[in-house]
């Protein structure tokens, strides 16, 4: 069976007040589970009745008969525990392999001399005959050197002046063009180098040598064209089926222009979006130019909606990192007089820009990983309800690495998600690298627990790149603050939440992170029925070493099974279009 | 304010860079007035070994010492230390020298050295890669990516421990490893002259050498084994010429440094610096004073500066 086949009811089976209400008889019975709901009110169940992609039962055996007739399917869960799908509340799957699949010049060899550029560039040349630019990697300057070859332009112009050629260096520090790209990207003499880098400039004449460092090759990326569509659409294709895998059901893709919805809906028509996306439209150019950016936030980002796909996010990078001293901090860095990091954007366009966005129904995830960008931001949620009225859109604070005791409460107060991200609360060198902050901030890092105890919405995201895709890595770590593949008790800064409190963080408080915690995140009657089945009880283990393997047997996402790790159904009209064979693992190889 | 030469010395564990530490950092304060401030980063305080009766206070990650020198750990970010460095009230450095561990790559560092933040307040002084004559051979996979930026990047090569290879050995390293025109110091025990490390001092002990004993500009002199020329002339160098003349120094010229008169250029004047293996040539914007070319040359063997004054005189227009 194909996905599409597979899909869900498309077109005819929309429900609305009047018409198309499922009534009747169940399409599927799951019984013999050990089903917890999230549910309070009825936390155990041991089956649950799926009608047209909502629960229509949660109970008993018994309380499955009434529901139960000759064309219902009846499934064993086999005593297994089960739970409600997982939220991925951020993470970047086109970032981390659409490069890999744009189709890239890649010369292909570890230690390519000069002559090997040289014809991998003129072979690339030929063979793409329509695709201007030749753009990849990677030359080794060292080479260059030892042959007393020159890296710049005039070598480059040499054997190719009619196309722009860029090529980065191996370790990625720099990027080699030719006259032809500093001309499209309109680097000559005049140009102001940027910021975090520079254009290597011959000392005499002041002319561009062809050298872009660091920041400055994204005046190549701005210059050049898109990534191309089927990369991307593979990118998010490949993401979403290894999400899938991993029991994932509802996700944030963080950062898209309208390149990217255009793939994400590619893959939506096409029925393969197995979980529910939201988008977030980035505010700033840093990462790839957003050209249709207003016509989106205007209303165009409708045109992407779907019951999967929604774009009603914005994105924006408020403050920088730990690692560059570059986050904004409350109160000076340890050894720094004054230095407090960075803001991206002044206070005062971040209030303008968040009372308009929530006044249009956007969604704001901002970037702050320091808690003086925290308290900032909050700042402006604050004054968008006093402008905008309470009721708007709930906000989200991205990473939170370290919050301001001050500020727990606010998260509930003003409605704003805490999301936790990425996976850098286990005790392991990246993790280690944010100890730069000091060590009065140490107990504020990564503080799950203060904003459940304040009883605010605390959420999860990968961050893919930035670390595991495997969301299973940091279910675990959040509930030990351990490594998971350490032999020993060393325990990272801050305070571990229970079970209880994690299974929340990874099912119900991302829907309300959506916005779809009256229709999912839980097993409940009415509720879309999702759910995942797992080797494992996660209520009856040693947690560390034991959950961030936990394998997720089966996938179901509105009443379709998506994922089906070894084939149980595979003979049954409940026949899943993931499998081990068709998922590209992107964890364990 | 002058901007801060800055002098990165690179090279796998063992190689000797800390020999060349702690020779800078436990040099003799009384000599004559003449010890530089110098600011060194380090990734590590455990590599060095500071004589405890040199320190005048230790904080944080920053040790002060008698002769002026500072020492200090780079930890993560290298941007927020030399930034820190730059703002001291009180002991800015005369020079910097920075340490790049056996596992970080010397280009990364050389390119935030040319930030446009720091365009005006530090020069790229000179990178020196240290090489361990016999750990140098047989490097594989991560360390050989690594050898090869460390000489990508370098404008003097110190062969350390040339006594524990052999002739063969030593040959073997330098066909695999050199790069055409590289300029090479054979060592023991990483024993170098500070000349070599520091263009500040090399200049300065150039000066000292005039002072004391009055002689004329043409004057050589043997101190701290190197030896030194100067010349001077007012007609404009043709470019292409002075950069052959340069390209064709014998090796043993380590250093230059001085103002030059471009031909086709003449009301501009332009720095020249050559340290080991590189050359730069760059216009200054705001030049005040006359137009005349001035070099200074340093060097490990005695120079012919005769065939020095001749060479250059056939440069200029």
């Amino acid at each position: 069976m194909s996905l599409s086949e597979a899909s869900l009811p498309k077109g005819k089976d929309y429900r609305s007040s009047h018409t198309g209400h499922g009534a009747g008889k169940a399409d599927t019975v799951f019984e013999n589970g050990r089903i917890y709901t999230v549910n309070p009110a009825q936390e155990w169940a041991e089956a649950v009745a799926v009608k047209d992609g909502v629960f229509v039962a949660v109970g008993s055996r018994a309380d499955m008969t009434p529901f139960i007739d000759e064309h219902t399917q009846v499934v064993d869960l086999k005593d297994r525990f089960i739970m409600p799908g997982l939220y991925d509340m951020h993470t970047h799957p086109d970032l981390t392999l659409a490069p890999g699949y744009a189709g890239y010049l890649d010369v292909g060899l570890e230690d390519p001399a000069p002559a090997q550029v040289k014809q991998s560039i003129l072979d690339y040349a030929e063979a793409n005959p329509n695709s201007e630019w030749i753009f990849g990697q990677y030359f080794v300057h060292f080479h260059f050197k030892r042959e007393g070859i020159e890296a710049d332009k005039n070598w480059l112009d040499s054997f190719i002046s009619d196309r722009p050629v860029a090529v980065h260096d191996r370790s990625w520090g720099c990027i080699l063009v030719n006259s032809k790209a500093l001309e499209r990207a309109g680097i000559d003499a005049n140009t102001p180098d940027p910021r975090n880098g520079f254009i290597e400039r011959d000392g005499i004449t002041g002319e561009p040598t062809g050298i872009l460092v660091d920041g400055a090759y994204s005046l190549i990326h701005a210059a050049m064209p898109p990534t191309p569509a089927l990369a991307l659409q593979r990118a998010y294709r490949e993401g979403i089926q290894y999400q899938t895998s991993r029991g994932v059901v509802g996700t944030k893709y963080v950062h898209v222009c309208e390149n990217r919805l255009d793939a994400l809906k590619v893959v939506d028509d096409a029925g393969e979006m197995t979980l529910r996306v939201e988008a977030a439209i980035s505010w700033q150019d840093d990462i790839f130019p957003v050209r249709r950016r207003w016509e989106l936030l205007a209303g165009e980002r409708h045109y992407y909606r779907s019951a999967r796909l929604n774009a009603n996010a914005v994105k924006f990078h408020f403050d920088g990192t730990h690692g560059s001293y570059s986050s904004y901090l409350s109160t000076p860095w340890p050894g720094q007089s004054e230095w407090r990091g960075g803001l991206n954007l002044t206070p005062e366009h971040i209030v303008d820009m968040v009372v308009d966005m929530d006044r249009r129904g956007i969604r704001v995830i901002a970037h702050c990983v320091g808690d003086g960008a925290s308290d900032l931001f909050l700042d402006a949620v604050a004054e968008a309800r006093k402008r905008n009225g309470p009721n708007g859109v709930r906000h989200q604070c991205a990473h939170s690495t370290v919050l301001l005791d001050e500020n727990l409460p606010r998260f509930k107060e003003l409605n704003v998600v805490a999301e936790f991200s990425p996976v850098g609360w286990l005790p392991e060198p990246y993790a280690r690298a944010r100890e730069v902050m000091g060590e009065e901030r140490f107990d504020r890092m990564y503080n799950f627990k203060g904003v459940l105890d304040h009883g605010g919405l605390a959420v999860m995201g990968t961050d893919w790149p930035v670390s595991t895709i495997n969301c299973w890595v940091g279910f675990e770590a959040m509930m030990t603050r351990k490594n998971p593949w350490f032999d020993n008790d060393e325990t990272f800064h801050g305070h571990a939440i229970t079970v209880e409190q994690a299974i929340r963080v990874m099912t119900i408080n991302g829907a309300h992170c959506m916005g779809i915690e009256d229709s999912a995140g839980s097993i409940e009657v009415g509720k879309s029925a999702d759910f995942i089945a797992l080797d494992r009880n996660l209520f009856e283990l040693e947690l560390q070493g034991n959950v961030h393997n936990t394998q997720v047997d089966l996938t179901m996402m509105a009443g379709q099974v998506v994922w089906d790790r070894s084939g149980e159904l595979s003979n049954t009209p409940l026949q899943a279009p993931l499998n081990p064979d068709n998922v590209t693992n992107f964890y364990d190889k | 304010m002058a901007a801060v030469p800055v002098t990165i010395v690179s090279g796998f564990l063992g190689a000797g860079k800390t020999t060349l530490l702690n020779r800078i950092l436990n040099s003799d304060p009384s000599d004559k007035g003449k010890g530089l401030k110098v600011a060194v980063m380090v990734n590590d305080f455990g590599e060095l070994n500071i004589d405890s009766q040199l320190v005048v206070s230790a904080e944080q990650n920053m040790i002060s010492l008698e002769n002026g020198c500072i020492c200090c750990t780079v930890e993560s970010d290298l941007i927020a230390q030399l930034r820190k460095l730059l703002q001291l009230r009180e002991g800015r450095p005369d020079a910097i020298l920075i340490e790049t561990s056996g596992v970080s790559e010397p280009s990364k560092v050389v390119n935030t050295l040319r930030y446009p933040e720091f365009e005006n307040h530090l020069t790229v002084d000179a990178v020196i890669s240290v090489l361990d004559a016999e750990q140098f051979t047989g490097l594989e996979g991560s360390n050989k990516r690594l050898a090869m930026d460390q000489l990508s990047v370098a404008d003097i090569v110190v062969i350390n421990k040339v006594d524990l290879v052999s002739d063969e050995q030593l040959q073997n390293l330098k066909d695999n490893w050199l790069f055409p025109n590289a300029c090479v110091y054979e060592t023991t025990y990483g024993e170098l002259p500070l000349a070599l490390l520091l263009g500040q001092q090399a200049h300065r002990t150039v000066q000292d050498e005039h002072e004391d004993h009055s002689c004329d500009e043409h004057c050589q002199h043997q101190h701290d084994d190197f030896y030194s020329a100067s010349w001077q002339s007012e007609q404009p160098l043709k470019i292409k010429a002075l950069k052959s003349f340069f390209h064709n120094l014998p090796a043993s010229v380590y250093r230059a440094k001085g103002f030059v008169r471009l031909s086709g250029a003449e009301q501009q004047m332009f720095l020249l610096h050559k340290v080991g293996s590189r050359l730069s040539i760059d216009r200054q914007l705001h030049w005040q004073g006359e137009l005349n070319n001035q070099l200074v040359f340093i060097a490990s063997a005695e120079l012919d500066k005769t065939q020095l004054a001749a060479d250059l005189a056939a440069c200029t227009a």
